[in-house]
Parts: C-alpha cells; sequence; structure tokens
C-alpha cells in the first residue's frame, strides 16, 4: 500500500486519514456546512467517503491529508488532491470543521498541499470545483492566487472552476511572499483578537 | 497502511483491489446483478466505492479482496469481511461479476474469507446481510451451512435478511 506522506507547516501537520479521526469528518458531513460539499450525508455514506478519502491514495498517489495541530495533534479538517473518476482534472481540495474556520489552517494547509502536489507530483497547475455561494471558499482560492476560468468544464452546471497558478507562475512571486506573510500573520498575530470568528 | 493480505485458494488469488482493476469494477458496478445492493451504479458512485474497498481495510483492519482468476487474472468479483457504519455487526459478504457466475467461486471465496476472519481475526461468529429477492445468494448462504436470523432494516437497503454462519468449532 502507498504510504501516505507527512507534510509540515509552521503550525500544521498534514498526515494521512485514520479511524481515530473519523467522528469530526462525520460530525462535519452530517451538518449544514457540507452543503457545498455534497453533504448532509448520513452516517453510512459519511464512513463509505471517509473509507474512499483514504483509498484515493492508493488509487492515485495522492489524496486528502488530515489536519492536525503540530503542538496539540487535534484536528482542523482535511487538504489535498482529489481525483475521482469523472472529475474533468484534478483538484486541489479542502474543508475545514465547523468550528475551527476563521484562523487560516485551511490557507495553510492548501498552500502546503498545493506545493506538494507540484514538486512531488509534477502538477502544472490545479482546479477547485466550488460553489458559488460558498463565499469563504471562493475567498481563500482567490487569496491562493486562483482565479474562475469560466471556460472550464465543470462536474455540476453550478460550480465555479477557480484555477490556479502555475508552479511557474508561483516561484519568486509577489503571490506566493503574500501567502506566506498572511500565514505568518494567522500564526503570530501583530494583535490578539477578543474571539474567532465562528465561520 | 495495512497490507492486505493475499489468499490463495484452488483456483483464486484473492487480493486487494489496485488501480489497474478500476475499469473492470467499474463495469461490474454499472452492471444489473447490482439491483439487490442499491445499484446499478456510475462510475463516480463506483469510484467511491473502489477507493472504499481499501479504506476499509486502514479503517477496520479487515475488508474485502478483488478475486481473480489464478491462471489469468481475470476479475471475478468481490469477497470479505464488511462492516461500515450503520451496519447491525461485521458481515461475510460476497458479489461476482458475470465471469465468476455459475461455477461455485463465490463460495470458494466465502469459505477462504470466513476462514480467514476466524482464523486471522479469532472471530467466533459471522453472519450475511441478504436480500430476500437475491435468490442466488440466498442460495449460496443455505450451502454455506448459514441459518436464518431475523432482518435488518436499513434506510438506503431495505429490508434485509441475517443469515448466520457455522462458528469456527464446525470449520474442518
Amino acid at each position: 500500500m502507498t504510504q501516505i506522506p507527512t507534510v509540515e507547516t509552521r503550525r500544521l501537520s498534514l498526515r494521512g486519514p485514520q479511524a481515530k479521526d473519523y467522528p469530526n469528518f462525520k460530525a462535519t458531513f452530517a451538518s449544514y456546512r457540507s452543503r457545498y460539499m455534497g453533504g448532509p450525508l448520513n452516517p453510512y455514506e459519511s464512513w463509505m467517503l471517509y473509507a474512499a478519502e483514504i483509498g484515493h491514495w492508493d488509487i492515485r498517489g495522492y489524496g486528502m491529508w488530515m489536519i492536525h495541530d503540530r503542538a496539540t495533534d487535534e484536528t482542523y479538517g482535511m487538504a489535498g488532491g482529489w481525483f475521482p473518476a469523472m472529475w474533468p482534472e484534478p483538484e486541489i481540495a479542502w474543508f475545514i470543521w465547523p468550528e475551527k474556520a476563521g484562523r487560516g489552517f485551511a490557507l495553510e494547509a492548501v498552500d502546503a498541499a498545493r506545493r506538494w502536489l507540484y514538486r512531488e507530483k509534477g502538477w502544472e497547475g490545479a482546479v477547485s470545483y466550488l460553489d458559488a455561494y460558498d463565499l469563504d471558499s471562493v475567498r481563500l482560492a482567490e487569496r491562493l492566487g486562483a482565479k474562475r476560468d469560466p471556460e472550464a468544464v465543470m462536474i455540476d452546471k453550478d460550480d465555479s472552476v477557480y484555477r490556479h497558478p502555475s508552479p511557474a507562475k508561483l516561484r519568486n512571486s509577489q503571490l506566493s511572499d503574500a501567502i506566506a506573510l498572511e500565514i505568518a500573520h494567522y500564526a503570530d498575530p501583530r494583535w490578539k483578537p477578543e474571539g474567532w470568528a465562528l465561520d | 497502511m495495512t497490507e492486505i493480505p493475499v489468499i490463495e485458494t484452488d483456483r483464486m488469488i484473492l487480493r486487494g483491489p489496485q488501480a489497474s482493476d478500476w475499469e473492470d469494477y467499474a463495469a461490474f458496478r454499472a452492471s444489473p446483478r447490482m439491483s439487490t445492493v442499491g445499484g446499478p451504479f456510475n462510475r463516480r458512485e463506483a469510484f467511491q466505492q473502489f477507493c472504499a474497498l481499501i479504506g476499509h481495510w486502514q479503517v477496520r483492519g479487515y475488508g474485502r479482496w478483488v478475486m481473480t482468476d489464478k491462471e489469468t487474472g481475470e476479475f471475478l468479483g468481490v469477497v470479505g469481511i464488511y462492516f461500515p457504519e450503520g451496519w447491525p455487526e461485521p458481515e461475510i459478504a460476497w458479489s461476482v461479476a458475470d465471469a465468476g457466475e455459475g461455477r461455485g467461486l463465490a463460495q470458494e471465496a466465502a469459505l477462504a474469507a470466513r476462514a480467514w476472519a476466524y482464523q486471522s481475526l479469532g472471530w467466533t461468529r459471522l453472519m450475511s446481510l441478504v436480500d430476500p429477492s437475491n435468490e442466488r445468494s440466498v442460495a449460496l448462504a443455505k450451502r454455506m451451512g448459514c441459518e436464518i436470523g431475523g432482518t435488518f432494516e436499513h434506510p438506503d437497503f431495505g429490508t434485509l435478511t441475517y443469515w448466520y454462519h457455522p462458528g469456527p468449532e464446525a470449520q474442518t
């Protein structure tokens, strides 16, 4: 079987999904937050999807990582490469547990996942299939330099396809610096907010 | 990740699913044979089920194998221990493709899976859930010495019948 690699970032450790991480996944896919990612799902559907997230690594050689806090091991969501049958192109996908949103974890995880896919898998680009109403994800795609591609083939007719910048465009770019700066601000904020945004 | 064991029977190799099995699996899941297990399934659904075959092993430590012809490598079906969330308990599940039909291969594979579960997992009981309209599977459960139990209502799959397998002490 494919060994799922671990990717470390400043605050996060991206690791293969394990059985013990399932409850948060199930809770997220049972919640209204999953409406933009094919949910809500019943327990059978969410379990089968979780098993498929793991098996995807073996079939494709890449997949979705579980996002852990490096210090506490707590999980925050998932991010990585996703390419099921009938997807027009390989996708960079992510989701964050509802109560963990707003702290820049998706930005940090997706940035690391994208660099890994470009470096280790030789991807020359990627798309993210987003729901146009999922403004948190649309904003994240834009912060990562992805732009809506109206010419791209969609999965469902109400998707928006966001196309990520190529590895060449990211290299030594102002965009990469901006992403790094934003991640640094989340990790080491200049000011401490009174609380975290809920969504 | 958990290594999926390989089992050799008289006529088959039971092994973990591989990327090269995908097209055979997709055709199998799209066939009218799937009508008693919630199908037929399109490629998108089948891909998730295919990946989940592998993930099941990682999450549970056991799962289902791909049945292949020992001589030709041909894809014959899927057999093994299935326990997704929402299932009442782990079951021996079998499902054969057209190429695996009518030759006693499902029985040969299911017996090997049952023996593996008793020997390697140390289990003392196993059951199979069968759609009562699936006459061939009902007949196979009887041939394997199963005794009928109650029924199980699944929100997606409807009413299924419990068939309890003979325990490990009955194995020769």
